[in-house]
């Protein structure tokens, strides 16, 4: 594997275009957008889950703007208020997340200040997400939004107490349920060992956390919750002692936010793809206390995808870059048979990958920072089977006669877990099939 | 500051850039946060061209000249030059981040223009406070003035410039080639289509023209006068909108370019038999069809005023109301709505338009992508005929000339036979007066919806009737 920077500008589509997803997703929570006119036009006109041939999707009841007017700043309070006043207006609220960026800032508006009276008001939970904040590593994701919000619920979750640290229960007592039917070498526990795992992740795709807290069920680890969760009233308590699986690869800031309240973040492959999924509940039981093999389950969820898999062999794939998943994607189809070509990172934080980039195979390039328009040309060069990239870059490159799909594509498909990986392959079987049957057409 | 769920136009930087790429050999240097970078997306998913937007961001943030990386404007610039060797004019856009950020851009000018330099055009008055409409239209006359320097000799013959839509525009293209169709009908040929479809040296040919036709008023008002005053070009603003306003603009045309009047008038006459389809739609439905249907017009400025006059003069329907949200046109708006209304209005806040519209009673909204919400919730035909909307066809069907008077009519067919749905006996469910009076309570542009989900709620319950906790349960 080489890691190259080319320094130049990737294609990403802006973050705050998934707010309207995000806002559908958690079905109780008020998104107010505070900004320019350019906030409230760019939601309006990228799609929440944005395909290149379909129209933007309607207007999110949970999504407010506040359209800040560039001549004369509120004064201080006045957004609050009107916050309150959205948030009573609209039945079941349980919490506000304020959506602000750098511009709101340069006016002068004190989001921080602003929501915490708003909270007040309200007696409601709310909390800033910083649409501009630094990350560690430069460089900007499209799901960077998700990372915020994810990052902003972990702050809201509730504080373990301490006395749970004693309760816990014996997974030995937790386990026997499933342990009898799929207990798959899994060594008995001294009582009190076990930690309470917390999922992270999912935002985007609703019942991954389910599926994949059924994995780790499976394995005899009992999952406390995720993050986020379908209500805000289910987020489960974080503090000292808690076990943090993170599922996403972009979701850098939430997993500093749950270390930052001394929660034990697993460093380990994220739960893509079957190697990953295998190592991901390993890892996560070691760290909860539970030891358990998962070899036998990898090996036969590899069998199950044998046919797929000669249907992938050998096929090149070229990653532009975009949501920041694409080296677990890669990782996994390089894994599966596939040739990866090239994976561009607009962001890479190597100590946060640290894992997913050793096990990434030895002929796989990483490009940080890729410029669209070097790899547009790198992409005509090496003619690759299937290139997975950003909308922005989608049609130009059909019309050069590439064969794209977007990485939310997979995102929407579900790709955590064994089930997961069979349906990234299953969508890029399918997309090659389609391809091969158009172009077989006599036009 | 205003609570909004939605916008009708966009930032000023997107307004520039909408011009800007219209024209050919134009690329467009963006100063902006990494974030507020979609116009690319949209100009791939929208134009379908295939071409990569003529857009290079230069990203804005700290400390920019620690590191060889993209983020120092100056450095940004020289890489445009050399990477885009065809580009015949750069222009430097702002977001509104850079703006409120309060960072001086400081450039030097560039080397003297000749074959291989480009022009540099910059716009001093940016400013996050105007709009996109605003903006692109200043953007269009800046552009010219840059490109006109002397005036050149009328063409021989006669010939107009086209201002149009830019790109994103719904039908943009159709609607240019419907306005080119018909002059070429009349024998005048057109000099330019501006911006779209222009090049940066038809900027330089415009003078030759002998009139200017204003298709879209918002973006070419500026530009035309300037060429007006500047270089004595005369112009014509009628809106090509109904069979009427397209024959008012020709026959203009036609006098301004010397035309035979008669000749003029026998070829419009020809296209009414053929091509206009929108006075044989109003002769042959009965009378009965248009009595006291009431239509609602929201939009920009062109298609609301041509629409309002066409529905109300050609076809006969009572315009109850007709609304821009372009507020910097208020003074020019009223004075040509007045003309078929007595409801004009001038409004930028989505809430507030849905009231008028309400207020109204109307069997009918024409609107852009916002009003559809207020339609769906008094259950009446919506025809998003306004930009912005949010259908982009794969054909592209103009609104303006004879052509677009029939696609007119063909909506017009379709929406006016709609009768609202009655509830059977059956499955009809009926709705307490306390449950009404929540719903009254509800924001238009959601009750449409509100209303289905506590009809579905109260048959999942196996009640007929919609009563005041029902309908609150349904909420949660």
């Amino acid at each position: 594997m080489t890691i190259l920077n080319e320094s130049g500008i990737p294609d990403v589509l802006p973050p705050l275009h998934a707010v309207s997803g995000l806002a559908r997703r958690l079905q109780d929570v008020l998104v107010v957008v505070v900004g320019t006119q350019a906030e409230a036009h760019l939601v309006q006109c990228l799609p929440a889950a944005p395909s290149p041939n379909l129209p933007p999707s309607g207007h999110e009841p949970h999504v407010t703007f506040a359209v800040l007017d560039p001549s004369a700043p509120p004064p201080q309070g006045l957004l609050a208020s009107r916050i309150g006043e959205s948030a009573s207006g609209l039945r079941g609220t349980e919490l506000v997340l304020l959506v602000a960026g750098r511009s709101v800032e340069a006016l002068g508006v004190d989001a921080a200040f602003e929501v915490r009276l708003a909270a007040r008001k309200l007696d409601l939970p709310a909390e800033v997400v910083n649409l501009d904040a630094p990350h560690e590593v430069p460089g900007t994701l499209s799901t960077d939004l998700e990372d915020g919000v994810v990052a902003a619920l972990v702050n809201l979750c509730p504080k373990r107490r301490t006395s749970d640290l004693v309760q816990t229960a014996s997974p030995a007592k937790r386990g026997r349920l499933f342990g009898g039917l799929l207990g798959r070498g899994r060594e008995a526990l001294e009582p009190g060992d076990a930690r309470p795992v917390v999922l992270l992740g999912g935002a985007l795709s609703p019942g991954a956390a389910q599926g994949l807290a059924a994995e780790l069920t499976r394995a005899g680890v009992e999952v406390a919750g995720a993050v986020p969760a379908d209500k805000t009233s289910e987020l489960p308590p974080f503090g000292e002692g808690t076990v943090v699986a993170v599922m996403d690869p972009n979701l850098t800031a939430a997993a500093a936010a749950a270390e930052r309240r001394g929660a034990t973040v697993i460093k380990t492959l994220m739960p893509i793809g079957v190697d990953g999924t295998a190592r991901f509940v390993q890892d996560v039981a070691e760290e909860a206390g539970y030891r358990t093999s998962e070899v036998v389950r990898a090996r036969s969820a590899w069998e199950d995808l044998g046919a797929l898999r000669n249907r992938i062999r050998g096929k090149r794939v070229f990653f532009a870059g975009d949501t920041g998943f694409e080296i677990p994607l890669a990782r996994f189809l390089v894994d599966a048979g596939a040739v990866v070509l090239e994976v561009g990172a607009p962001r890479l934080d190597r100590r946060f990958l640290s894992a997913e980039l050793q096990a990434l195979g030895p002929d796989v390039d990483v490009v940080v920072s890729p410029d669209y328009r070097g790899q547009a040309n790198r992409i005509d060069e090496a003619r690759p089977d299937v290139v997975i990239c950003s909308p922005g870059l989608h049609l130009p490159l059909v019309a050069r006669g590439h064969l794209c799909r977007s990485p939310q594509d997979f995102l929407r498909a579900g790709l955590y877990g064994y089930a997961g990986a069979r349906r990234i392959l299953d969508l890029l079987a399918s997309t090659l099939k389609r391809a091969e049957t158009l172009d077989s057409l006599n036009l | 500051m205003r609570l909004a769920r939605g916008v009708y136009e966009g930032p000023q930087s997107y307004g520039i850039l909408r011009t800007a790429t219209s024209i050919g050999g134009v690329h467009a240097l963006l100063r902006a946060l990494p974030g507020e970078t979609y116009f690319p997306t949209l100009y791939g998913t929208h134009e379908r061209t295939g071409t990569l937007a003529p857009v290079t961001l230069s990203p804005l943030r700290e400390r920019a000249e620690d590191s060889m990386a993209p983020g120092n404007l100056v450095r940004d610039l020289s890489g445009v030059l050399r990477r885009h060797p065809r580009a015949e004019t750069i222009v430097l856009v702002r977001s509104e981040a850079s703006l409120l950020s309060g960072e001086k851009i400081q450039i030097d000018p560039l080397p003297e223009r000749d074959a291989r330099n480009p022009n540099l055009v910059t716009f001093p008055w940016e400013s996050p406070s105007i709009k996109e409409t605003e903006a692109a239209e200043l953007t269009l006359e800046d552009l010219i003035r840059a490109h006109t320097q002397d005036a050149r000799e009328r063409s021989p013959y006669p010939t107009v410039n086209l201002f149009g839509p830019p790109i994103f525009g719904p039908g943009a293209a159709a609607e240019y080639a419907e306005a080119e169709r018909l002059l070429d009908l009349i024998g005048v040929e057109v000099n330019a289509r501006v911006p779209l479809g222009a090049d940066t040296r038809d900027l330089g040919r415009l003078t030759r023209a002998w009139a200017n036709l204003l298709l879209y008023r918002e973006i070419g008002e500026s530009a035309t006068l300037y060429l007006q005053d500047g270089y004595g070009i005369p112009r014509v603003t009628t809106p090509m909108i109904g069979a009427a306003g397209t024959g008012a603009a020709l026959r203009a045309i036609g006098e301004l370019c010397h035309l035979d009047p008669k000749s003029v008038q026998r070829t419009i006459w020809a296209e009414l038999a053929r091509t206009a389809k929108l006075p044989w739609y109003a002769r042959l439905e009965p009378p009965e069809t248009f009595k006291n249907r009431k239509v609602a017009i929201f939009g920009d400025f062109t298609y609301p005023l041509g629409l309002g006059y066409a529905l109300a003069r050609e076809v006969g329907l009572d315009v109850i109301t007709c609304g821009t949200y372009l507020t910097h046109l208020e003074r020019d708006f009223l004075f040509h709505a007045h003309t078929f209304t007595e409801g004009a209005f001038v409004e930028d806040d989505p809430e507030a338009v849905a009231a008028r519209i309400e207020a109204a009673k109307p069997d009918l909204i024409i609107g852009t992508r916002l009003e559809e919400g207020v339609a769906d919730a008094l259950e009446v035909p919506f025809l998003p005929l306004c930009p912005p909307t949010a259908n982009r066809p794969f054909v592209e069907r103009p609104l303006v000339g004879y052509a677009g008077s029939s696609v007119l009519a063909d909506a017009l067919d379709n929406v006016l036979r709609w009768k609202k749905p009655q509830p059977t006996g059956e499955t009809g469910i009926q709705w307490s007066d306390e449950a009404l009076q929540e719903v009254a309570g509800v924001p238009l542009f959601l009750r449409g919806r509100a209303r289905r989900l506590a009809e579905d709620h109260a048959r999942s319950l196996g009640s007929g009737e919609v009563t005041r906790e029902i309908f609150l349960e349904s909420r949660h």
